[in-house]
Order: structure tokens, then C-alpha cells, then sequence
């Protein structure tokens, strides 16, 4: 395993370079990636999942008793049935994790976390100031770099166009987030689609450069390198565009097809059909090597939902389904379940399509870690007691935990893990020693109870 | 200054022995291929006082100098690097060895490893004296010696990044923001917010997150920065174009000019697609009169999903009508469902009839299928509450649309066109968008005719946003260049995108990101040149404040009247004087919805105390409100915050020995907005509540009861005790319950003798009847059931004496759940007593035992007495530990809990009331709050410390920690680190502090008046 002082002294994103803006650091790391990159797609979904609805419907009577009592349990998905909803997945369960008993109080709870699910801090409904740190997602796309670095889809709010996201490059920044599977696909596939809005900036960068190299001319010492930086940089942000321009022949073999009840927005798209689109889109852009990490918010409590099977003509709010009520007849639970069974065919078709993709002695698959859980913990005003997570990892995953279904010990209790327990995990176990990632939980450093570090159980 | 004369200088204060003769080491010429050599002398120094423990067999450290030789290059300086730092700093040999090299000895080893590396230049040593935390490093006694003060203060000319404070300010100038705040009760236009409009700007300036100075001019500009500026630039660009200039048309008028024409014709579009999408139909009607029916298509009804039965014991809910009705608005519906309910004519229909009126008018119009089916099912659950809903509004937001045509003019066209493209079996919309695609098409015709914008108008352009971006004309050159830009632009991007990039070009030059800060004019005999004018302008203004310069800065520019330091000293002192400006303190505040944080000081030099003293760390340390007491702990610490700030201001605002009072002071605010009459006349009226009520049985009071005493209510407005609405109730309870809930907690302010009451809520609910942050008195151990409150503050609060007693500084440098000893004294030594630690060693694995039986003191003691710690910790901890009768809260105590579950004597209710507290109760132990002051040079001040009131006094009486604060206060306004030939500024400076009386504004006249502000010298290569 790496130092952390041999992290920090080799890495190019060490703590000097924290504050820069995700792209430009991922542009000049991406040079330095060698073998197959690590892939991980973060499946942010609203409303919480109750800790009983992923629970296994077939466990023992002791099993059910230590579940139900939050005691820490361990046992192999092969051997049991999978809720109703998760079934889509049954092929994978060797792959799977269900991971119950993380802690997410660091973060916000109640109707929305924003940043701070995958950030561990109270994001103070919100606000900037808020943001103490880089995200988990951005975290790990600096480990395995690419061109976009990181991409942040999601259909929070009903928006369309790219808009504000939750990711974090660092600090204080908000990332930005394509919103509908045609931008998404348009802005991704820009230089296969619109080289000329590539190219658009160059103009403007070469002309700051050239007068920023006049200005270089006269000026010595500090100064003088300090203007070099500059022209440096408007140098770099060209050679990325270039670097985009020349892909885009390998990109068009990716290029995904959409619908035209996609086109603009796809206002009159149903939410299946938006699923699946963005799907398509997302598994594109893993496959032509755009990005490794990907953040998808599948749903917030302001996204619309219509055509899911009950609700085929309805529209009907996520919000309203957490208070249990309902729409067009179907019970709120019902309508609730369909949810998350589309969410879950969406995760099958994106396993599936990258164990069909081949890579190196085996397939796309083999190297990406899928993380499904709830932005706001155990249910639709969540507390964060608790916060489960639906993993589905490749055979080459850094992390011991596929196959099984793990409970660990509940908040408060020795053992217990929070979310920075386990984004820490994911940290050390891809090359950044950090020794703990985001806040901690203030009811652990009350009892003095041990809540940094890794969860060592899961280590390879 | 040259990095060889930059050691020259800092090393003489070190090593006390003139100017060394370094200024030979650095050669760019020299072949990298030169070849590694120590002469015999060096050799001997090294094997005397160094290969005893760095020789191959001890290799203390493992490390190894004995065979620097036979080390590839890089290795080798890496070495050498560390060892100049060690020498440098007087880190080895070891303070403790008796042996010690004598200062030539010293300065001859440095300068073999300076020379060497300067061969190569890989010192990295220069850089890191430049760093804030390296500035004490040059010595105290020698700078305010007087020994130095004839040496000529100047900066090295230079651009500083801006701040994040700069930032914001600049945005908010450049796109006319006026953000508001709450000063005094009263909303207020502010300058600082970091809310810029509605763009969500990225701020890649932010300063590091410590305490002391924040702002240093060694930072440089990044292709971190610059990707973050492309995204702000372009958002800033659209604003621009989009929003600001069609609101002002005075704002950039060139872009309305070279956009009139664009503008007009989407004028007119806009105003024809409006029309028509709320008036086809009639329009329709009257174009092709009972025709018009069979022009239009089949109507095909849409399917709904049928409603499945529920299974038996099956629960539904359905969703209420405030969310059908949002659903309905999503779907773009609302219009048409309540127009046609409004429409006399359809006034009879029946539910069904209306259903398929509104599904007819959507399906002509060619609404999507989805849609369609999305409002019917809306219709089909709620049309009783649609109904209901235009009864209830009764003609209050829901208004019908009365039909006005359009210009005759524009009537003829719009008829010409929809005669001219309608088919058999068009829906209206398609009718309206090959409408559109003509008229488009003929206006893109006409803007080709019309040719691109003229020279004289890009030109415009240019120099407009030359003065709104950059804050100055553009010189013939640059206007030249910028217009050739401009043209190519144009013809590349047609007009709006071009002047979008044109204001992303101007954004993004470094100018915009820099301030400058060049010398000009004839050289005195040391090389110095004093600051042109226009950069003057802005070096006070942004040393004092955040903003540009204002008018009168401006205006003495442009009369060639910031030119001497009598000019510099006009200026200063005027805007220290300057009262009709207000400003954010914090955005940060700001943005926890905190809106009275605003001072109409010059920002920055509040900011120097904030920041000095670091207690805006207090918010975000995370807390838990269990161990706190009680909840709203946010609110509270926002609260501590901006009455430390307000104590602060007071304190400045006196400008009598302010830095003594800053340490010594014993008046506090404690849940006092600063207006005395305010608070007295809230307390008054809890008063007269208490005094109408205590001798009735009000515990026993019927709701009609309160009948008896209508009037008294109306007078004093008790929360949610409306007399004219008994009836009321909120979420807490109905109004004899509130009243009820109320009278406990008048009562409990005042039932013990209490003089006056403490104007928090009368019952805890949602929102606040008076000011946030109540629970701000659990810092100071007021308990809210017996809290003796001072309407007239600042007050005197027991045990407390000057900012390091107040909470918030005592929060910000402690852990979540426990005291920092170490810290605290750490920044006492180093920021106080102008001392330096050096960084903790990497070897050293920092962790505090746990012990249930045992004070933290005494933990911390076993864990950094031992000998190899204790060289460090005892420039820390004696300091640190006289706070230790303060916990983590900052609240007072003699005794520690020990917050073990094994300790735990009474569980408390994790839900607090107004008047409880949630803290458990542990058992304790007593607190040892005493300490050891030593490095004021004054022996009368250092020696054993009581606890922290006694360190407090003697801090305040000392003369080095005066000159301390001020070193920082020249750190602050400079933006570097102090050198000595900044010794006559330092010396002024204080001299000014002592002749004025403690003025902390002539500290910073001084300052921004002396040579080493106002001189630049150009840098040398």
C-alpha cells in the first residue's frame, strides 16, 4: 500500500493542486495513466432506501434477528433470494453487494444531502461555503484520469441543458451536470458532432496567449516565470482541445443513438425512456475512454416520473410518493417499488453491455465498481442512521465485498462504519493512503469509539 | 529584490553578520554539468560538527553527509536543500549540543551549500521564506532594534492574485449587484457578498483556511485558475448579453447598438408567437369562418390508464391538490383548464364536457400525446378541486385573458402567413412554426443585407468593456488589436456569440486576475521608484478595502494627486474615516442565512482581527448540540461569530489602546444586536408581560380568560396571542397553549431577581419572534431559566478577559469533542510572542492517549513531556494549558467531565425545551488551569500563569507581543513577509501606536505610508 507521504510527494494532485478545477488536473494527469483504468459510476437516488426493503426476504430467523436488531451479519447472496425489486440482477450476484449500516449523519439528511452524500459535511441547504472538500467521485477520477476527467449526469429537478450538479471538484465549487440525454450526448461527443465549438475557444486562447507573451517580454525574475505559468496554461487548455479534436474518430465508433422524443430536452420523453437514453449515453462514454467515474442522479424529489408500469399515463412527483400519497389509483408503495425497479434495469444494462465490452483479458465490467444508494439515508426524510448501498463490482474490484450481504454493526456500537469509513475504503483501496475521508460522526467521538481509517474487512 | 540579496538580507538577521557574500552563489550561466567539489575547509566543518551523527555508521535520521560526492545529482540537492534549511533556521547542530559552529563557521558551511545549489538553482529555501509561516523566522529583537532602521524599505515591483474577497467585489462592480444585508434592523445595499445575481460563479481564489495573515502576494496564477475562468467567464458572458443589457440599456450600450436589429426582429417574433399561441383558434375562426372545423385534424381522444380496484386491506392516499395542480402547470396545462373554466360559455359543461373541451383545445393545438394523457388524468381525479380552486381565488391571481390583436400591420402579416402555409389537417402549432421559420428566415435576410457591425461601433464595444472589466481605457494598440479580434469574432460567430467571446477574452487576461504594482518614474540612489499613481489607487483601496478605488481615489489619479506621501496619508485617512459604505463581513455567514453581519468599517481592517486571531474557525468546527446543551446550535455559534465581530468593531471604533483591549477586554456582547434602546425595549415589554400576569394564576387560564386582557395583548404582541384570533393554533399548540408556554419562560427570566429579561423567543417555534441565536448564552454559562441579561452591552461577563477568552476564538482552536492545549499555544507563541515551532516531525504519531481516569492535561502531559517532545511542547503547552478552564465550548468550568459511558452519572433528554439542557452528566475531575509564560523579554510579565485571565493580562502589558501584532498587521497590508529593511516601517509603525494612544488606524497610516509601501524597486533577473 502507498504512503501517504510518498502519495503526496509523487502525486501531481497532491494537497498544492487540490484547488484546481478538475478538468485541467485530470488533462495533464491523463498522460501519465498506464493498464486498464478503474471505472466507478456513483447512482444517486432520492426519497431513501428503507433498510427493510433491501433486506433478504429469505434470511434465517437468526439472521432476520440480528438484521432487524442492526447487529453486525454476513451472508452469501447466492444462497438466498433477492427483494422483489433487485431482481433484474439475479444473474449478477456474484457481483453484488448489499452493503447495510453505514452511517451518513456527516452529511445532510432529511429530503436532500445535495454535495454533502458524497462529500461527508452538512451542506447548509446548499450553499457554496458549504463545500468543505472535493468529492468522493472527484477523489477518485484524479486516481485514474481521463479527458473529462469526471462527468456528472442527472435528472434532478426535471431540467434540462447543463446545469448546477452536486459533485464537487473541490472545495467551495460546484461541478456542473448534463441534464438530458441529448446534451449529454451532444456536449460528450462534441468534437464528433460539433468540431467547430471545439475549435470556437482557440481563437480566443491564442490571442491571450500572444498578448500574454508580450507581456512576458518585458518583465524579469519571478515575474517573468509567473507570466510564463500563464502562457503555459492557455497552452495546455489548447492542447486539450486539439487532443479532443484528434479522438474524434475513435469517439465516433461510440456515438450513441437517441430518440427524437429526446431532441431538446425531451420534454415528452417518459422517464423509462430517459433512463434508458442516458444509459446508453453513459455506457458510450465509459467505452470511448471519455471519463472512469461517472455521478448519475437518477432522481430527485423534484423529478417527474410518468410511463412506469402502473402510471403509464400518469405524471407523478417523487416527493408526494415519500408522504405516501398517490396518483392515478396505484398505491404510493407500488408506485415507489416500479422506482426502483427502473433503476435497477438501468444498472443491469449497464453491467451487462460492459461485460460485453472486452478488456484486456476479460471485459469492461472486470474493472467498474457500480455504487446505488440513497442521497438522504434510510428513508424519505432520512436521518442517517443509516444509508444502504446496492454495489455491483467487476472481478478485478480493489475491494473484498462481492457476493455477499453485510450488515455492520449499527451507529453508536463498536465496529460501526460511517460513509467516510467507506469512501475511505474505496480511497486506500486505489492508491490514496488518506487516512480518513470527511467528517466525522460526532455520537462515535462522544462514545470514543473508533471511526477512522478504512473498513479492514473489506480490503483485498 | 534578487534571491542572492533576498538571503543576503534574511541571513544577516540570523546570523548577525552584515551582508554575506551569497550573492555569488546563483550563475544561470554556469554548465549544469559542473562538477561536485568540497574544499578541505568545508570538509573540516562537516567532519566537526556535523558526520558525528551523519557519518556512515550513526546516520542519525538516516541521514548520510559524508559521501555527499558519491550521490547522483538529484539526490545530492535534495540533501543540500535540507540541510541549508536546517543550518538556515539554526535547527542543527542540535540547540542541545554543546558544540556549536560559531556564526563564520555557520555562514561559511551555508554558503558552500547555497553556492552549490544555486549552480544548479534547486534552493528551495527562498520560497519558503516568502510563505506566512516562515515570517518570524527573521529575528525580532534586530528588526525593532533600531540597528536597521536606515536601510531603504521598499516591495519588489509586482502583480498579487486577487483574493476571493477581490473576486467577488470585481463581479459584483462588473455586473452592477447590489446584494442586501441587515444592519440596525434595516435591509441595506451591501458591498462583499459572494451571491453574484444568479450565476454560480466558481471562486478559484479562496484563501487557505488558517488563522493569521491569509492573503500573501506569492500566490500565482494556475491553469487552475484559468479552467475555472473559462466557465465564469462564458456564465458571465451570457448574463451580460442575455439579461443585463435588455434590463439597462445603459449598461454596455454598444452591445443593444450592435444587437438592435437581432433584438427587434426577436421582439417582433416573440410578440407574433405569443399572440398566436394564446389565439389561433379565434383568429382561425375569424380567417376561415365555419371552415375552420374542417381544416382542422380527426381529433383522436388519448388513452388513460384505467384505475385498478385495490386489493383488499390496500391503503390509498391520494396526493393532495397542491400537487396535482403543480403537476398540472409541469405539463403546461394550467392556462388552458382555467381560462376555459372561466369562459362564460362554458359555464354549464359538465365534468365531462369540460374534459373534453380542454382535450379538444390541446389536441388542435398539437400538443404532445404524453401530455395530453398527463392533464386528463388530472382532470379526470381532481376536477372538483380545479373548480373549487377558481372559487377560492375569486379573481386574485387567476385572471381571464381578454383578446387584443396585435398592430394592424402586424395583423397583416401574421393573417398573410397562416393563409399562406395552412394545410388540411394542420394542427394550430404547425401552422404557428412554418409561420415562424418564414418570418425567421426573411429577418436573417435583412440582418445579412445590413452587413456586420462598423468599426466604430466594435471599437465602442471595446473600450466599454476595456473600463467595465479592466477599469480602464484600452491604449491605441490594444484597441487595434481587440477590434481586428472583434472582426474575426464576428464574422466567425456571428454577433452575439462574438461579443460573448469578446467579453471572455477581456475577463481572461491575467490584468483582470493580477493587481499591479510597479514603480514608475526616476530611481532614487537605491534603485527605488515610487508606486505609479493608478497602481497606488488600488493598493489602498484593496489594502483597506475589497473594491476598486473609489471617486475620489480616482479623481486624485486623474489631478495628479496620489503622488507624495502627504497624498498617500489624505487618502487613508479618509477612507479610515469613511462611514457611508457598507459591508459584508462574512459571506460565509451570509450564506448560513445570517443577514445582520455588516460593518460600514473599512472591511479589511476588521478583517485583519478576524483573521489574526482566526475565531471565524469557530463555524466550522463541527459540533454536537447534545454535548452542547440544547439545539440550534448553527444559529448559535452564527450568533458568537457576529458579536465577536461586533466587539471587534466597538473596539476599532474607540481606537483607544486597541490592542490591549483586544486582549485584555472584559466587556462582551452576548445576544446584543448593538442598539442598547433595542434591546431595553424588548426586555421592557417581556417585563410588562411578567408584571400584567405573576400574581394571577395563569397556569389555570381558560382561552376566553384572555378576552380580560385584549387590550394589554394587542399592546405588547405576544407571539401567536392574538386576542382577535383565539381560535388560531399552529404546530405547537392553540393559543392558550402558546400563551401558557410563553408565561413559563417570561417567568423563568425573571423570577429570580433578575433585573431584565433576556429578549429571546417567549416559546420555541419556527422561525424567530425577535433575533436567532438565543442559545449563544450556553457559551457563557448563562443558564436561559436564570439569565441576568445586560440590555446595555458591551458588559462585563465573569471569568472572561479579551478575545483568547472569548468563545469563539476558544472554539475555533479546539477540537469536536475536546480542548486543543496545543494549538492554543502554539498560536499564542507564534502569532503573540513573535516565536517559531517548527513543523511536527513526520515520525511523530500525534494521538492524545485515552484514559478514562484521567484530565486531558494530564493525558496530553504523558504524551509530550517526555524530553524528545517536550523541546517543542514547552514553547506550546504552559500556554496552552491555562485555557483549560474552558471546554471545548469555550463555557468556563473548574471541573472536567470525563465523557466516558463508563463515567456517566445522569442521562439527559437528547430533546431539549427553551429553558433545559441536553448534557449528560459525567463524573468529574478538577481542572488545572495553570501555566508558564516565558518570551516576553520582559521579566516582570513572564513566569507562572494562574490561568487564563492572568496570561491575558500580562499578554496585554507586554511590548512584544504589541510588536508582534503589528509585524502581522505589515504581513496583512503588505502581502509578504517582513525584511529588514522594513526595520524603520515596523518601528513607526509602533512608535505611531504609542503616540496616538493605541490608534490601531495609525498603525495602519503608518503602514501604508512608509517607504516599504509606498517604494517599488524592479526586479533584477
Amino acid at each position: 500500500m502507498n504512503r501517504r507521504r510518498d502519495f503526496l510527494k509523487t502525486s501531481a494532485l497532491g494537497a498544492g493542486a487540490m484547488a484546481l478545477a478538475p478538468s485541467f488536473n485530470q488533462l495533464l494527469a491523463a498522460s501519465a495513466g498506464t493498464g486498464a483504468p478503474k471505472r466507478f459510476i456513483f447512482i444517486r437516488k432520492s426519497s431513501g432506501i428503507r433498510p427493510a426493503e433491501i433486506a433478504l426476504p429469505d434470511f434465517s430467523d437468526k439472521d432476520k434477528a440480528l438484521d432487524e436488531k442492526k447487529q453486525a451479519l454476513e451472508v452469501d447472496l447466492d444462497k438466498h433470494e433477492l427483494p422483489k425489486w433487485l431482481r433484474g440482477l439475479d444473474a449478477h450476484k456474484e457481483h453484488m453487494t448489499i452493503l447495510q449500516g453505514l452511517s451518513a449523519k456527516m452529511s445532510e439528511n432529511v429530503h436532500y444531502s445535495f454535495s454533502s452524500v458524497m462529500g461527508c459535511f452538512k451542506s447548509n441547504r446548499n450553499t457554496l461555503s458549504a463545500i468543505k472538500r472535493a468529492t468522493i467521485d472527484f477523489e477518485l477520477a484524479k486516481l485514474f484520469p481521463s479527458p473529462f476527467g469526471h462527468v456528472e449526469l442527472s435528472f434532478a429537478g426535471g431540467r434540462s441543458g447543463i446545469v448546477s450538479g452536486y459533485s464537487a471538484p473541490s472545495q467551495q465549487t460546484r461541478n456542473y451536470c448534463y441534464a438530458d440525454p441529448d446534451t449529454a450526448r451532444s456536449e460528450l461527443f462534441k468534437s464528433v458532432l460539433n468540431p467547430e465549438a471545439v475549435n470556437s475557444d482557440n481563437d480566443m486562447l491564442s490571442f491571450l496567449q500572444g498578448r500574454e507573451g508580450l507581456k512576458a517580454s518585458g518583465i524579469k525574475g519571478h515575474e517573468k516565470r509567473r507570466q510564463e505559468m500563464q502562457i503555459e496554461s492557455i497552452h495546455a487548455i489548447r492542447e486539450r482541445n486539439k487532443k479532443l479534436i484528434k479522438l474524434s474518430g475513435s469517439l465516433a465508433r461510440h456515438l450513441p443513438e437517441l430518440a427524437p422524443v429526446h431532441a431538446n430536452g425531451g420534454a415528452n420523453a417518459s422517464t423509462p425512456e430517459k433512463q434508458a437514453a442516458m444509459t446508453d449515453v453513459l455506457i458510450a462514454a465509459l467505452k470511448a475512454g471519455l471519463t472512469n467515474v461517472v455521478t448519475y442522479t437518477i432522481d430527485d424529489l423534484g423529478t417527474p416520473v410518468t410511463g412506469l408500469p402502473g402510471n403509464e399515463t400518469d405524471r407523478v412527483g417523487i416527493h408526494p410518493l415519500g408522504h405516501d400519497e398517490a396518483f392515478g389509483g396505484v398505491p404510493a408503495w407500488k408506485t415507489r417499488e416500479q422506482i426502483r425497479i427502473s433503476h435497477v434495469n438501468q444498472i443491469k444494462t449497464i453491467v451487462e453491455k460492459l461485460k460485453q465490452a472486452p478488456e484486456g483479458n476479460g471485459n469492461m465490467f472486470d474493472n467498474t465498481m457500480i455504487m446505488y444508494f440513497p442521497e438522504n439515508g434510510e428513508t424519505h426524510h432520512g436521518i442517517g442512521l443509516e444509508s444502504p448501498f446496492l454495489i455491483m463490482a467487476g472481478n478485478n474490484c480493489n475491494l473484498d465485498i462481492s457476493g455477499r450481504y453485510v450488515r455492520l454493526p449499527i451507529l453508536g456500537t463498536e465496529g460501526h462504519k460511517t460513509l467516510g469509513n467507506f469512501y475511505t475504503t474505496l480511497l486506500n483501496a486505489h492508491g490514496n493512503p488518506m487516512e480518513h475521508y470527511g467528517d466525522l460522526d460526532l455520537e462515535m467521538a462522544r462514545k470514543k469509539l473508533d471511526q477512522t481509517g478504512a473498513i479492514k474487512q473489506f480490503m483485498a | 529584490m534578487t534571491r542572492a540579496r533576498l538571503i543576503a538580507a534574511v541571513f544577516t538577521a540570523i546570523l548577525s553578520t552584515g551582508i554575506t557574500e551569497l550573492a555569488a552563489a546563483p550563475d544561470e550561466k554556469t554548465t549544469p554539468a559542473h562538477a561536485f567539489r568540497i574544499s578541505e575547509e568545508t570538509d573540516a566543518l562537516l567532519d566537526n560538527y556535523c558526520y558525528t551523527c551523519h557519518d556512515e555508521e550513526t546516520q542519525k535520521g538516516d541521514i548520510r553527509l559524508d559521501n555527499l560526492g558519491g550521490l547522483e545529482s538529484s539526490k545530492r540537492l535534495d540533501l543540500l536543500n535540507r540541510m541549508q534549511e536546517q543550518l538556515y533556521f539554526q535547527h542543527m547542530p542540535p540547540p542541545k549540543k554543546k558544540r556549536q559552529p560559531s556564526e563564520e563557521e555557520r555562514k561559511a558551511i551555508l554558503t558552500f551549500v547555497s553556492t552549490e545549489l544555486g549552480l544548479h538553482g534547486a534552493s528551495t529555501l527562498e520560497g519558503k521564506l516568502q510563505k506566512p509561516e516562515f515570517g518570524n523566522y527573521l529575528d525580532h529583537e534586530k528588526l525593532f532594534s533600531g540597528e536597521y532602521k536606515d536601510l531603504p524599505g521598499f516591495t519588489d515591483d509586482r502583480r498579487w492574485l486577487i483574493s476571493e474577497y477581490i473576486f467577488n467585489a470585481k463581479f459584483q462592480r462588473m455586473l452592477e449587484n447590489n446584494p442586501k444585508a441587515k444592519r440596525n434592523g434595516k435591509n441595506v445595499s451591501v458591498l462583499g457578498s459572494s451571491k453574484i445575481q444568479n450565476l454560480s460563479l466558481t471562486n478559484p481564489f479562496l484563501l487557505p483556511n488558517v488563522s493569521g495573515v491569509r492573503y500573501y502576494a506569492n500566490e500565482d496564477l494556475t491553469g487552475g485558475h484559468l479552467s475555472s475562468m473559462l466557465t465564469n467567464a462564458q456564465k458571465t458572458a451570457e448574463h451580460i448579453t442575455d439579461y443585463l443589457v435588455k434590463r439597462n440599456k445603459k449598461y454596455l450600450p454598444a452591445i443593444n447598438e450592435i444587437m438592435a436589429l437581432e433584438d427587434e426582429h426577436h421582439a417582433t417574433l416573440a410578440s407574433r408567437r405569443q399572440f398566436l399561441k394564446t389565439f389561433i383558434a379565434r383568429l382561425s375562426d375569424e380567417l376561415y369562418g365555419n371552415k375552420n372545423e374542417s381544416l382542422l385534424p380527426i381529433f383522436i381522444p388519448v388513452e388513460l390508464k384505467a384505475v385498478k380496484a385495490l386489493a383488499e386491506g390496500e391503503k390509498y392516499k391520494k396526493a393532495p391538490f397542491h400537487v396535482a395542480q403543480n403537476m398540472l402547470k409541469g405539463l403546461e396545462g394550467n392556462s388552458t383548464v382555467y381560462q376555459s373554466l372561466l369562459d362564460p360559455q362554458h359555464e354549464k359543461k359538465s365534468d365531462e364536457e369540460f374534459r373534453k373541451l380542454c382535450e379538444l383545445t390541446w389536441f388542435y393545438f398539437g400538443d404532445h400525446e404524453r401530455k395530453i394523457q398527463g392533464r386528463m388524468t388530472i382532470l379526470r381525479d381532481y376536477m372538483p378541486e380545479l373548480r373549487e380552486q377558481l372559487v377560492k381565488d375569486n379573481g386574485r391571481k387567476i385572471k381571464p385573458i381578454v383578446y387584443k390583436a396585435l398592430d394592424d400591420s402586424e395583423m397583416d402579416v401574421v393573417r398573410k402567413s397562416i393563409t399562406k402555409h395552412r394545410k388540411k389537417g394542420d394542427h394550430y402549432g404547425e401552422i404557428i412554426e412554418k409561420c415562424i421559420a418564414e418570418w425567421e428566415q426573411g429577418f436573417e435576410q435583412e440582418r445579412i443585407a445590413a452587413g456586420p457591425p462598423s468599426d466604430q461601433l466594435l471599437s465602442d464595444l471595446v473600450n466599454q468593456l476595456s473600463v467595465q472589466i479592466l477599469e480602464r481605457s484600452a491604449d491605441t494598440t490594444e484597441a487595434a488589436e481587440y477590434l481586428a479580434l472583434s472582426k474575426s469574432y464576428v464574422t466567425k460567430l456571428g454577433k452575439l456569440k462574438a461579443i460573448q467571446k469578446l467579453i471572455q477574452t477581456f475577463i481572461l487576461s491575467s490584468e483582470f486576475s493580477y493587481r499591479q504594482e510597479f514603480g514608475t518614474g526616476e530611481a532614487d540612489e537605491d534603485g527605488r521608484r515610487m508606486l505609479s499613481s493608478r497602481d497606488a489607487s488600488y493598493a489602498i483601496a484593496y489594502a483597506l478595502t475589497d473594491q476598486s478605488p473609489d471617486e475620489e481615489l480616482v479623481k486624485a489619479v486623474e489631478s495628479g494627486k496620489l503622488k507624495t506621501r502627504e497624498d498617500y496619508k489624505r487618502e487613508v485617512l479618509r477612507i479610515l474615516k469613511k462611514r457611508d459604505t457598507i459591508y459584508l463581513i462574512d459571506p460565509i455567514l451570509a450564506d448560513k442565512n445570517y443577514r445582520d453581519n455588516t460593518t460600514d468599517t473599512a472591511i479589511r481592517k476588521l478583517r485583519f482581527v478576524r483573521e489574526f486571531f482566526g475565531y471565524p474557525a469557530a463555524l466550522t468546527i463541527f459540533k454536537d448540540e447534545k454535548r452542547f446543551g440544547g439545539d440550534r446550535l448553527g444559529n448559535a455559534t452564527s450568533r458568537l461569530l457576529n458579536e465577536t465581530d461586533r466587539l471587534v468593531e466597538h473596539i476599532l471604533e474607540n481606537d483607544q489602546d486597541v490592542l490591549e483591549e483586544l486582549l485584555t477586554t472584559e466587556k462582551f456582547f452576548v445576544y446584543h444586536d448593538g442598539d442598547n434602546e433595542r434591546m431595553q425595549a424588548a426586555s421592557d415589554r417581556i417585563k410588562s408581560i411578567y408584571a400584567r400576569f405573576k400574581d394571577l394564576d395563569w397556569k389555570n387560564f381558560k382561552q376566553e380568560d384572555l378576552l380580560d386582557h385584549s387590550e394589554f395583548l394587542r399592546k405588547v404582541k405576544m407571539r401567536s396571542v392574538d386576542p382577535d384570533k383565539l381560535e388560531a393554533r399552529n404546530r405547537q399548540g392553540n393559543t392558550i397553549q402558546l400563551f401558557k408556554k410563553s408565561m413559563e419562560t417570561i417567568t423563568a427570566r425573571l423570577d429570580k431577581g433578575q433585573q431584565e429579561a433576556a429578549p429571546f423567543d417567549l416559546y420555541r417555534g419556527y422561525g424567530n419572534d425577535f433575533m436567532p441565536g438565543y442559545n449563544i448564552s450556553k457559551f457563557f454559562n448563562f443558564r436561559m431559566n436564570n439569565w441576568d441579561y445586560q440590555t446595555i452591552q458591551p458588559a462585563k461577563v465573569a471569568h472572561r478577559k479579551g478575545l483568547l477568552t472569548h468563545p469563539a476564538w476558544l472554539i475555533a482552536h479546539a477540537q469536536n469533542t475536546e480542548t486543543d492545549p496545543v494549538h492554543r499555544g502554539k498560536w499564542i507563541r507564534e502569532k503573540l510572542l513573535a516565536g517559531t515551532i517548527p513543523n511536527i516531525p513526520i515520525t511523530v504519531d500525534a494521538v492524545i492517549p485515552e484514559d478514562h481516569n484521567r484530565t486531558l492535561r494530564d493525558r496530553l502531559a504523558s504524551a509530550t513531556e517526555a524530553s524528545y517532545c517536550w523541546k517543542c511542547h514547552e514553547s506550546m503547552n504552559p500556554l496552552g494549558y491555562v485555557f483549560e478552564s474552558y471546554d471545548d465550548f469555550g463555557r468556563f468550568r473548574v471541573e472536567e467531565s470525563l465523557e466516558y459511558p463508563d463515567k456517566l452519572i445522569t442521562k439527559s433528554s437528547d430533546k431539549g425545551t427553551l429553558l433545559t439542557d441536553t448534557r449528560d452528566v459525567y463524573k468529574t475531575l478538577p481542572v488545572n488551569s495553570t501555566g508558564y509564560l516565558k518570551g516576553t523579554g520582559n521579566d516582570s510579565l513572564d513566569g507562572e500563569l494562574k490561568d487564563a485571565l492572568d496570561l491575558a493580562e500580562r499578554l496585554g502589558k507586554s511590548r512584544r507581543v504589541r510588536q508582534s501584532i503589528i509585524r502581522h498587521a505589515f504581513r496583512y497590508f503588505m502581502g509578504r513577509n517582513e525584511f529588514l529593511s522594513d526595520s524603520k516601517t515596523l518601528i513607526e509603525a509602533e512608535q505611531a501606536y504609542a503616540a496616538n494612544g493605541g490608534s490601531f488606524d495609525a498603525v495602519i497610516l503608518s503602514l501604508l505610508t512608509s517607504d516599504s509601501f509606498i517604494y517599488r524597486k524592479a526586479i533584477a533577473n
